[in-house]
């Protein structure tokens, strides 16, 4: 496949038209400029691919920051109709429910400066990254359940948050129907000493500023303005995740076969959204976006007591949770399907949900503006909040980008590192990275990632969503 | 059996490059070492195997229904070990390995910061790309991670 496959529908949107076994055409989300990296890899096949399976409705989607995945590609968004559409693991990612964090501070960058490098070592002393950390939170197997079942509702009953905290995540920290009993045991063990830890690969956590806001109007709503000091989070479900989608992976195979499902590639495995395998695949799914919910929260509890230790007591209790979105995720959701609202599978792999303002998932405080969009890129350039929109809902299922996407491989990007030294090149540029080995740092290089304002400007100017604010990084920890 | 004696990489073992993940090619004269060297090949992703002690060992029996998955599930069940009982290998050796059952006994010790670097975690072992297969030159195998 390449670009004279493609037929221009718009300044930034592309279709694969249908062919052969495909159900529905394939749309991509792009620049004509990002089509070369797009067209780099296999993922346009794969998105193409996905439209091969059976209850797909409308088209298969991409967004802008579309890469190559396991079956589906990352940036890839997918609607399957309840009655004869299906589910696949290959459809939400071995990282289930991997997303992202905002908290935004009532402290200035001018006002933490002096304190930046304190703050940061603070906060990567307080947080337990992958394997080699120490520090994570015990926890017993009825526990474990709970927060398999609760989410971030378990760490608020616990004191790690709020109810302001529960209001400002997709799903409210909670997605309900999860089924403990669809998880293996192999998956309990991966989790139980995982609670609360960050892990690795591109996973951090960033202390950053406001530095240019485009919507006055969704920036006050979100309670953003110019010079705030903001922090990310950016992980998911760890080990417990992983094991699901794997067990799964498994399961599906042999569901596909059962089923008659025929697959283009075997990590697309499936089952029919309704069947027995399914059914449990979306239990147990919901466990691993509940406990990356609550890890989620419980880190966030962490930054804020180094905050309070580190800053100010005030300024800590006005570390507050703009917003928190999955991206790597099914849910089944209501959308106007050619003037008719039905009920569908949504899956989201490397995508975040964009709603609109009316949508009653969205927090009362920001359904004026619509949901927070939350797009990091990498630690040495910037990231955005944008804004969901009625386009996204009518084209997308309420979909938008979620990331920078990387550009080079691993190991080229610790070629080209070597001989340099990461931290202290951004630490010239005033940001303090932190890492707990030196390849993680060449490996998350900026220069590894794609731009991020790139993507963000063709979803803008496909209409997917609005940019309402861009963040400089000030200090990251990576695992 | 396989024990690497070096930090360098051997010459069976090639690093495979790809945008966001990490995977490994390696060659062996039969089955049962390509398996074991599959699982030194992954641990040098993540930490320098000839480091880590054969202090304890370990007899792991997997089973599957083909050589293919025979592969994730013992990569598996050794990086899942790893995670969870924060242990590090560093050698290998598989006694029986056939189509669908592999029994090996693998040998480390608990992961120790002042003596083991540690660099980064394997998510999963994927179905993606991959390849067990016995060729001309001998047997091969291709295996990516989700890092």
């Amino acid at each position: 496949m390449d670009r004279h496959d493609l037929k221009r529908i718009g300044e930034a949107a592309w279709e694969i038209p249908r062919a052969g076994a495909m159900r529905v055409p394939a749309r991509i989300y792009a620049t004509e400029e990002m089509l070369g990296d797009i067209f780099a890899d296999q993922a346009p096949q794969q998105a193409a691919n996905v439209a091969q399976l059976p209850g797909i409705v409308a088209a298969s989607l991409a967004m802008p920051d579309m890469h190559w995945g396991y079956g589906f590609p990352i940036g890839g968004v997918a609607a399957f109709d309840l009655a004869d559409g299906v589910i696949s693991p290959g459809g939400v990612g071995y990282d289930i429910n991997c997303g992202v964090r905002l908290m935004a501070s009532n402290v200035t960058r001018a006002e933490a400066a002096p304190r930046l490098e304190d703050l940061v070592r603070a906060l990567c002393a307080r947080v337990p990254t992958g394997v080699g950390s120490s520090g994570a939170m015990e926890v017993g197997d009825a526990e474990l359940r709970r927060i398999a079942v609760q989410g971030a509702r378990w760490a608020r009953a616990r004191g790690l948050g709020d109810d302001d905290d529960l209001r400002h995540i997709e799903e409210g920290g909670c997605m309900p129907d999860a089924d403990p009993d669809a998880v293996s045991e192999q998956a309990w063990k991966r989790a139980r000493p995982q609670v609360a830890t960050l892990g690795s690969g591109n996973h951090f956590l960033e202390v950053g500023y406001v530095d240019e806001v485009y919507d006055a109007a969704a920036a006050n709503a979100f309670g953003l303005f110019p010079g705030q000091v903001t922090v990310m989070i950016h992980c998911g479900s760890r080990g417990f995740g992983h094991q699901i989608c794997d067990d799964f992976l498994q399961t599906m195979d042999r569901a596909a076969r059962k089923y008659g499902i025929a697959l283009p590639d075997r990590q697309l495995a499936c089952a029919p959204v309704g069947s027995p395998e399914g059914a449990q695949y979306l239990g147990a799914m919901r466990c691993a976006v509940n406990y990356a919910f609550a890890n989620r929260q419980a880190i966030a509890h962490g930054v804020r007591e180094v905050f309070a230790s580190i800053l100010s007591r005030e300024s800590a209790a006005e570390l507050r949770t703009v917003y928190e979105v999955a991206h790597n995720i099914a849910k089944i959701e209501s959308h106007d399907v050619g003037g008719a609202a039905r009920r569908l599978c949504v899956h989201r792999k490397g995508a975040t949900r964009a709603f609109a303002g009316e949508r009653p998932e969205i927090p009362d405080d920001y359904r004026a503006v619509g949901q927070p969009v939350l797009v990091p890129g990498d630690m040495g350039r910037c990231s955005y909040v944008l804004t969901g929109t009625a386009r996204a809902m009518a084209e997308t299922f309420g979909s938008a980008c979620h990331g920078a996407g990387r550009r080079m491989s691993r190991k080229r990007a610790i070629k080209e590192a070597r001989g340099r030294n990461i931290a202290r090149e951004l630490a010239g540029r005033g940001i303090v990275v932190l890492a707990h080995d030196r390849l993680t740092l060449s490996e998350e290089m900026p220069e590894a990632y794609k731009d991020v304002s790139q993507v963000v400007n063709a979803c803008e100017t496909a209409g997917l969503s609005r940019r309402t604010a861009r963040i400089r990084p000030l200090g990251c920890i990576k695992g | 059996m396989c024990e690497g004696d070096s930090s360098r990489r051997p010459p069976w073992l090639a690093y495979l490059e790809h945008t966001a993940d990490a995977g490994i090619e390696v060659r062996a004269a039969s089955a049962a070492e390509l398996y074991a060297r599959a699982a030194w090949g992954m641990f040098s992703l993540l930490t320098d195997p000839a480091r880590v002690r054969p202090a304890e060992s370990w007899p792991v029996r997997v089973t599957a229904p083909d050589r293919e998955t025979l592969m994730v599930r013992w990569l598996s069940a050794l990086n899942v070990r790893h995670q969870t009982e924060r242990r590090l290998f560093g050698a290998f050796e598989v006694q029986e390995c056939s189509a669908t059952e592999l029994r090996a006994t693998v040998r480390g010790e608990p992961f120790d910061p002042a003596r083991h670097g540690l660099h980064g975690e394997i998510k999963a072992v994927t179905y993606h790309m991959l390849a067990v297969a016995e060729t001309e030159g001998g047997w091969l195998a291709r295996v990516l991670f989700d890092v």
